[in-house]
């Protein structure tokens, strides 16, 4: 995914002067090909977030489209007041793409796993946040981007994650439904749980069990009410993110259920806990152990719908 | 003995156009009851003279592409600034009357969204370089001449993004960027070398890669010659370290950390300070 995103900037860049490419140190090598063709277009900054968000923001206010990727703690952590001030207070069309979504790091420790990502970035008012499920999303995304004016943070993944939204070729801020119009689960989910969930669909289908996945790419606004008569039919509906269950996904829905006075009685969700993790290991090991797999989500539906 | 920029800055007499502005600064805070006077009271030399003899800029076409772009990064000096933009005809100056009151354009800080004018809206310290830094970018991407100037405080280079913003710009050989600090020495809590010292300053915007300037920051003339100077040597950015005095012009507001921010100002309090202006 990430290296679609980059690829894409890069193609962005050679068609539009005013696209530009900025990371941080982000290592010998890193588009290479458009540091050579656009060297006016790309830039390779020092290890100094702060600085970077007000320095794209100065080009961004003089016209220019600035995407800026490094790994998403320091751009969410490290500089929060920036981006809520020199970005977002002033609505500039600065694209934040944010490597190491969720517990993409986890061998690296806390200080670079983006658990609450969302909820420091969903609480900024004005900035669009979005979290794509696969490389072909992420491309249609950033192409559709370059209309906007607006200023965006995007979560990656890890990369390599399989392709399942070929069928949606333009990006529209609307929520992604495999499935039908009524069905007993409604697995809602975002970024790249959505693989995960879809096999979960496949393994509850298989016993009988009709379920619907929403993933939404589009984090702000979930637009539940076009998905009214799903929601009000489904026995059980799960929000899985891999993220802390305070102010991503699952506060969204909740708020977007409350706000249409929908009962959230039979809502629940599997989340990351809400604490930082001392234990290293891979993105996997930490999903297995939360219960972020196509398994357990299974297992939570079926104990739920029984 | 030497005589110091200090001393000269705190000798510096002001003109009648310097002591109606600040007149103008206490209109605004006779308004608002409220405001950073002090912080104000250093700077209204520096802004006068940008804006009368520097920038290309244009009250009645604030965003015409070619002016010159000036960002006040310490914002809450914003009495200053907004004294000088009346006078120059950004805005009416019976608006000054309407400082931090509901619906006025004249907020505790400037707002780019409020106010035609304002280049980027600051309060927070410490953004404004960077901030400067992209633009000045951005003038060299697009092969544009205007210059960009940033007005900061010396508590704001308290601020750790300042000197990641200085190391980049001199990095990125940023001639046509003008750093200007307010260089009154003192901040909230006193005096600047007892709270976090930034002495030598020449010395360390020096090794960081910056041409610097020292200059009286209360005289027109100096400021004049030394706003105009470009660098010695090609591709470096430009530092003006400005000697002021916070508050200056009114006795009581001189070094004084209780005009560094006030509120509930009364009306006794304002007419003192008028007298003290006058004399």
């Amino acid at each position: 995914m990430r290296q679609e995103a980059l690829t894409t900037v890069h193609k962005l860049a050679r068609n539009n002067p005013r696209v530009l490419f900025i990371g941080s140190d982000l290592g010998a090598g890193t588009l290479e090909a458009m540091r050579k063709e656009l060297p006016n277009q790309f830039f390779m900054e020092g290890i100094s977030e702060q600085h970077i968000i007000g320095f794209i923001s100065g080009l961004a206010q003089e016209g220019f489209i600035p995407f800026f990727n490094t790994i998403g703690t320091f751009i969410t952590r490290r500089a929060y007041e920036q981006v809520c001030i020199d970005i977002a207070l002033h609505n500039l069309p600065v694209r934040l793409l944010s490597g190491g979504g969720g517990m993409v790091y986890a061998p690296l420790g806390p200080t670079h796993t983006a658990i609450e990502d969302f909820s420091l970035m969903l609480s900024i008012p004005g900035l669009h946040v979005f979290s794509p499920a696969d490389a072909n999303e992420m491309r249609t995304l950033l192409e559709a981007s370059l209309e906007d004016p607006r200023p965006y943070y995007i979560r990656f993944g890890k990369g390599g994650e399989e392709i399942v939204t070929s069928d949606f070729q333009i990006f529209d801020f609307m929520p992604r439904v495999f499935g039908l119009e009524q069905s007993e689960f409604v697995i809602c989910t975002t970024g790249v749980m959505l693989q995960t969930c879809l096999a979960t669909k496949q393994l509850l289908e298989s016993d009988g069990r009709s379920t619907t996945v929403i993933h939404f790419p589009y984090l702000n606004q979930l637009h539940i009410s076009e998905y009214l008569s799903l929601m009000q039919n489904a026995k059980k509906i799960i929000c899985i993110e891999e993220h802390v269950p305070r102010g991503g996904l699952f506060t969204q829905i909740l708020h977007e259920f409350v706000n249409l006075c929908l009962s959230v009685e039979k809502v629940s969700h599997i989340s990351l806990p809400h604490s930082f993790s001392h234990n290293y290991g891979s993105q996997e090991n930490h999903l297995n152990f939360h219960g972020l797999t196509s398994l357990a989500i299974y297992r939570k539906l079926l104990n739920l719908g029984n | 003995m030497e005589i110091t920029y200090a001393q000269l800055a705190s000798d510096s007499p002001l003109d009648e156009k310097s002591r109606y502005l600040r007149t103008l600064v206490l209109d605004a805070l006779e308004g608002g009851g409220r405001g950073h006077l002090a912080s104000a009271l250093s700077l209204i030399e520096i802004v006068r003279v940008l804006y009368s003899n520097i920038l290309n800029h244009d009250p009645t076409n604030p965003n015409f592409q070619q002016r010159d772009r000036f960002i006040l990064s310490k914002g809450h000096g914003c009495l200053g600034l907004f004294a000088v933009m009346a006078d120059q005809g950004y805005f009416p100056k019976e608006f000054l009357k309407t400082f931090c009151s509901f619906d006025s354009s004249l907020g505790g800080h400037p707002e780019r969204f409020t106010l035609p004018g304002i280049e980027f809206s600051t309060g927070s310290l410490g953004h404004g370089f960077s901030v400067g830094v992209g633009m000045a970018m951005a003038a060299r991407l697009r092969k544009e001449n205007w210059r960009t100037y940033v007005l900061m405080g010396d508590g704001e280079l308290n601020e750790g993004s300042v000197w990641e913003a200085a190391l980049h710009a001199a990095q990125h050989k940023l001639d046509s960027l003008t750093l200007i600090v307010d260089y009154n020495q003192m901040q909230a809590s006193g005096n600047s070398d007892l709270i976090v010292s930034l002495t030598p300053l020449r010395e360390k915007f020096a090794s960081f890669g910056f041409e610097v300037f020292e200059v009286n920051g209360h005289n027109l003339i100096d400021l004049d010659l030394n706003l105009r100077k470009q660098p010695l040597s090609g591709g470096k950015p430009k530092v003006i370290i400005a000697y002021t005095i916070k508050g200056k012009g009114i006795k009581s507001s001189e070094n004084s950390t209780t005009w560094h921010h006030k509120a509930k100002i009364t009306k006794e309090e304002i007419l003192n300070l008028r007298r003290e202006l006058l004399h």
